[in-house]
């Protein structure tokens, strides 16, 4: 009994002036239940009854001192640590390199995280916001969307108690001019929201009234930036300012100045307008089936929201008869990072991409760290001496695993206060590059309690195995001479190795797969011709002098088509599941892309015509309702004879002119839905934008003046604003090229650190091994034998990590591509590249030193025994 | 003196050590808990409240002779003091004060 484990915990924790009166009692329990109840059970008991001991009146009674004495160790372990860094410098610099570049790697993806997970976090009551979204059906997919009826926002707030405050909230990109005096503004930032929007986010307020400012509907808040822009310096608060588009030209009152947006928010605006008035001039848009807004709410504090959501779960299918959506709640909080519903399920969204960064930036400290466990056992025959001397001298183990660790958190600090640098100065550009605003807490002491524990715990992460191993040496033994004989810890250098490369090699094959998607997709056939292809918006008195501006344009020279449209060709603005046609199946939901055109589109984006004849005003006037599809929207409406179908759409019927090769007006990653050019009805006033086909026997400059005089000469209160197709559409492209330098970033830092730590450990072994070359050289053998000899040894963990990890990148890309619709298929070639690559690395690292080692004279390193 | 207050349990040891006399150190006093009151006590609970008591000067220790039974640790034998004996005393005449104070039912 003596040796109870229990026991053993008791007197860990027990003070010793209650040890031997608390353990007798605790023996004559378990004697007697051992009698009462056998064998097992008292052990249980006894177990049980002194775990219990583990409480503040017992642990509390010791005497805790701090004795000063284990500051002058400290101080003798941090002596000795610098002069080990200062003596085997290399090492060292291997180390802090290593660790600091693993490190700010880490951080900087650190500070991506938080700031990710700060979006929308900074609203007085988050926790009771809400949006809402739709779950509906279509075509046997359950699909969930954040845009709602207009009509809902009023029902709400009328209808349930539960409900403090709601708004609608559309974005719909309308460029306006905005006039003050003579300052003229084209912005498109501007968005109708509910009176009560203010109250329901915190956005404040730096002048006005936040409960008022939207209550007038002629009342208009602007943010700081844009009021500068229109006023300066001067007072904008209660100024008035006209806004102009469509041939409507309306004053505002200035009602409120908001503070600049946040960057940490995804709701984006420059200029709010209140939905009065709309209501009050264009009559209230009651239709249950228009999902044209983003409807927010703010519940009442202590209601519980799964009751409300069961309450409004089926509030459009009671407006509407044949609506099937059901409408949820989605917490506010939640908007940035879980918004993918799959089958109706929340699954994910950005938070995916937010999990691989953290993995990205662990693994990045774990191969640093890694480096540094290699490292240290690989020398430990060079420490093994003053390990033995200390405990000849009286050294607990305790005391030598804490000098070492001592070591490596000193490495650790190091350099953690050299990434400290280089993330400070290199976080703007990185802000740029994932377009956040990213900062340094500098002020803040969490932060760097925070940076602080982290370094302590690379540092024992680091030094924790090494300390361990180190602090086991058997005092004897050593300094009698024996060497370490450690085939286990080779083979734990060896396993590490590999992970560190097996990391790396997922990275490069990832980079590989990236470029090589964009590539693909960059090089996809858009379907039409992007080239000498600018739009303008329709504003102002363009759109009552359309026809006399196209005619202008065709007869000046400067362009050689003309159309508009009721969206630009890279974007899609409409869409709809109502469309029917002959033979349309009623229970089907598909779908389908709306974009409104004019004649000549097909002449105009260069479109190819498979069958019929572009939609031409001129030449047949009924054409207003003339319609081209796309070539999947033929099949899905499954025609064979397309020409002269007749589709229903908003109770217009339209007939089918032709049929145009699919085009990508959306993403070129995915699919391309079907697509309906309608013409433009009678009643359907939709047009927003104008496509101008420039001459190409002109220069694009030259054709740009005419343009823009052109534009002065038809609506000369709005300025002459264009984009050209091709850089829009290469804007597609940005996002992922984005993801591919972050992913080129990282893996250059991974690899970097894995070629460190070999680089460390050849070094380390060609050291341990002079001798053995020098034998071998004596007895015959060539400088490219043994360097082949060296090399292969490095390499092996290498060649066994592109083996094991191979699968896990296959795996992972594949996933990865699973995400685009138009892909490219994962391939054995990317692998075998990857490999090639690294392993070439590798050499590189390794041969120099190696052919050096080898060509070493043999008498040098033989002559002294 | 302002006037300590003893909660139910250390109460009960208190009582205990001032009943078992030359019997009471740790572990007796929980099995007469345990096979009087017919109530589960854990023995950390009765050491804790030990010490407590001894840190009011309500018990005093010292250690008994080493027996077999227990491994040879010496027990640890508490008695009350006078301090202690005083405030169990004050604490039965104010119980029954109060319970004089009930009304007693009565068989009329």
């Amino acid at each position: 009994m003596e040796n109870s484990r229990a026991i053993h915990l008791l007197r860990w924790f027990c003070p010793p002036h209650l040890l031997e009166e608390i353990e007798g009692d605790l023996l004559q329990k378990f004697e007697k239940d051992v009698e009462n109840f056998g064998d097992r059970r008292a052990r249980r008991r006894l177990v049980w009854n002194t775990v219990r001991y583990f409480r503040p009146g017992i642990v509390l009674r010791n005497d805790f001192d701090v004795s000063l004495n284990s500051m002058y160790m400290f101080r003798n372990y941090f002596k000795v640590a610098s002069r080990v860094m200062v003596r085997n410098k290399s090492f060292s610099l291997i180390n802090i390199f290593g660790l600091t570049l693993g490190l700010s790697g880490a951080l900087l993806l650190f500070l991506w995280i938080v700031n990710e997970f700060s979006y929308d976090r900074f609203h007085a009551d988050k926790e009771r916001i809400y949006t809402v979204w739709n779950r509906d059906v279509h075509q046997g997919q359950i699909e969930c969307s954040n845009h709602t009826p207009r009509v809902l926002s009023p029902t709400l707030r009328t209808e349930f108690a539960a409900v403090e405050a709601v708004a609608s909230f559309a974005a719909w990109e309308k460029p306006y001019l905005l006039t003050h005096n003579e300052n003229k503004l084209m912005n498109k930032d501007g968005v109708f929201v509910d009176a009560d929007f203010l109250s329901i986010l915190s956005f404040p307020l730096l002048k006005g009234d936040a409960a008022s400012a939207l209550s007038e509907p002629s009342s208009i808040v602007l943010t700081e930036t844009l009021a500068k822009k229109l006023f300066g310096d001067k007072e904008a608060l209660g100024e008035e300012i006209t806004l102009k588009a469509d041939g409507y030209t309306i004053p505002f009152t200035i009602t409120g100045i908001l503070h600049d947006l946040p960057a940490n928010t995804d709701f984006r605006f420059e200029y709010l307008l209140p939905w009065r008035f709309i209501e009050l001039n264009f009559g209230e848009d009651t239709f249950w089936g228009n999902n044209s807004v983003i409807t927010l709410v703010k519940l009442k504090a202590g209601v519980d929201s799964e009751q409300f959501a069961v309450q409004i779960k089926d509030l459009k299918k009671k407006n509407r008869q044949e609506e099937t959506a059901e409408l949820f709640l989605h917490p506010i909080t939640k908007n940035r990072l879980y918004s993918k519903f799959e089958n109706g399920v929340q699954s994910g969204g950005r938070i995916e991409i937010i999990r691989m960064l953290g993995i990205l930036g662990v693994c990045l400290i774990l191969i640093a760290c890694i480096n540094y466990v290699n490292l240290s056992t690989a020398r430990a025959q060079k420490r093994s001496k003053e390990v033995g001397i200390r405990k000849v001298n009286g050294a607990h183990r305790p005391s030598i695993i804490l000098q070492f660790l001592c070591e490596s958190v000193l490495i650790a600090i190091l350099a953690g206060i050299v990434s400290l640098g280089i993330v400070y100065i290199a976080l703007p550009a990185f802000g740029t590059l994932v377009q956040q605003p990213l900062g340094f807490a500098v002020a803040d002491l969490n932060f760097w309690i925070g940076i602080a524990f982290v370094i302590l715990f690379i540092g024992i992460l680091a030094g924790g195995y090494p300390a361990f191993y180190l602090s086991a040496f058997n005092p004897v033994r050593i300094l009698k001479g024996a060497p370490i004989t450690s085939s286990g810890r080779n083979v734990l250098r060896q396993v590490l190795v590999v992970f560190q490369f097996g990391f790396a090699i997922t990275l490069i094959v990832s980079v590989i797969v990236v470029h090589k998607q964009i590539g693909y997709v960059q090089n996809r056939d858009a379907g039409y011709a992007k080239d000498g292809l600018i739009y303008q918006p329709l504003s102002g008195d363009l759109l009552a002098n359309y026809q006399a501006y196209k005619n202008e344009l065709l007869s000046s020279g400067a362009s050689l088509s003309v159309t508009k449209s009721g969206s630009p060709i890279t974007e899609v603005w409409s869409g709809t599941t109502e469309i029917r046609w002959r033979g349309k199946d009623p229970n089907t939901k598909i779908a389908i892309e709306r974009f409104d055109v004019d004649g000549d589109i097909v002449a105009t984006a260069g479109l190819t015509l498979l069958e019929g004849r572009d939609i031409s005003l001129t030449e047949y006037p009924s054409d207003s309702t003339a319609v081209l599809l796309n070539e999947t929207a033929m099949k899905a409406m499954s025609f064979t004879e397309p020409i002269g179908e007749i589709i229903v759409d908003d109770g217009v019927e339209y007939h089918v002119v032709g049929v145009v090769k699919d085009f990508v007006l959306t993403s070129p990653y995915q699919k391309i839905a079907p697509m309906v050019l309608q013409g433009p009805a009678p009643g359907r006033n939709l047009f927003e934008i104008v496509h101008i086909k420039l001459n190409p026997n002109l220069r694009v400059q030259d054709n740009l003046k005419l343009i823009a005089s052109l534009n002065s000469k038809y609506n000369p209160d709005f300025p002459f604003e264009y984009e050209f197709v091709d850089l829009e559409y290469k804007r597609k492209f940005a996002d992922l090229e984005t993801t591919l330098t972050i992913t080129g970033i990282f893996s250059s830092m991974a690899i970097c650190i894995a070629c460190l730590g070999l680089l460390g450990l050849s070094t380390f072994m060609i050291e341990s091994r002079v001798k053995e070359i020098g034998i071998r050289k004596v007895l015959g053998a060539s400088v490219t034998g043994i360097t082949r000899l060296l090399c292969w040894h490095s390499i092996r963990p290498i060649s066994l990590a592109v083996l094991i990890f191979s699968p896990v990148a296959w795996w992972a890309m594949n996933w990865w591509l699973q995400s685009f619709d138009y892909r490219i298929e994962m391939s054995f070639g990317y692998i075998v590249l990857s490999a090639l690559a690294l392993i070439l690395l590798a050499i590189v690292t390794v041969v120099g030193q190696t052919i050096h080692a080898a060509g070493r004279n043999p008498v040098n390193s033989l002559r002294s025994e | 003196m302002i006037k300590e207050y003893l909660g139910e349990f250390e109460e009960l040891v208190l009582t205990l050590v001032a009943a078992l006399q030359e019997d009471a150190y740790g572990a007796a006093i929980a099995e007469e808990i345990e096979s009087r009151l017919k109530r589960e006590v854990n023995f950390s609970a009765v050491h804790v409240t030990l010490y407590r008591l001894e840190d009011k000067g309500l018990i005093k220790s010292s250690f008994g002779g080493a027996t077999k039974e227990r491994g040879g640790r010496r027990k640890r034998i508490y008695t009350i003091t006078s301090a202690g004996m005083a405030m169990l005393k004050a604490m039965k005449e104010t119980r029954v004060e109060l319970w004089k104070m009930v009304p007693q039912l009565k068989i009329s």
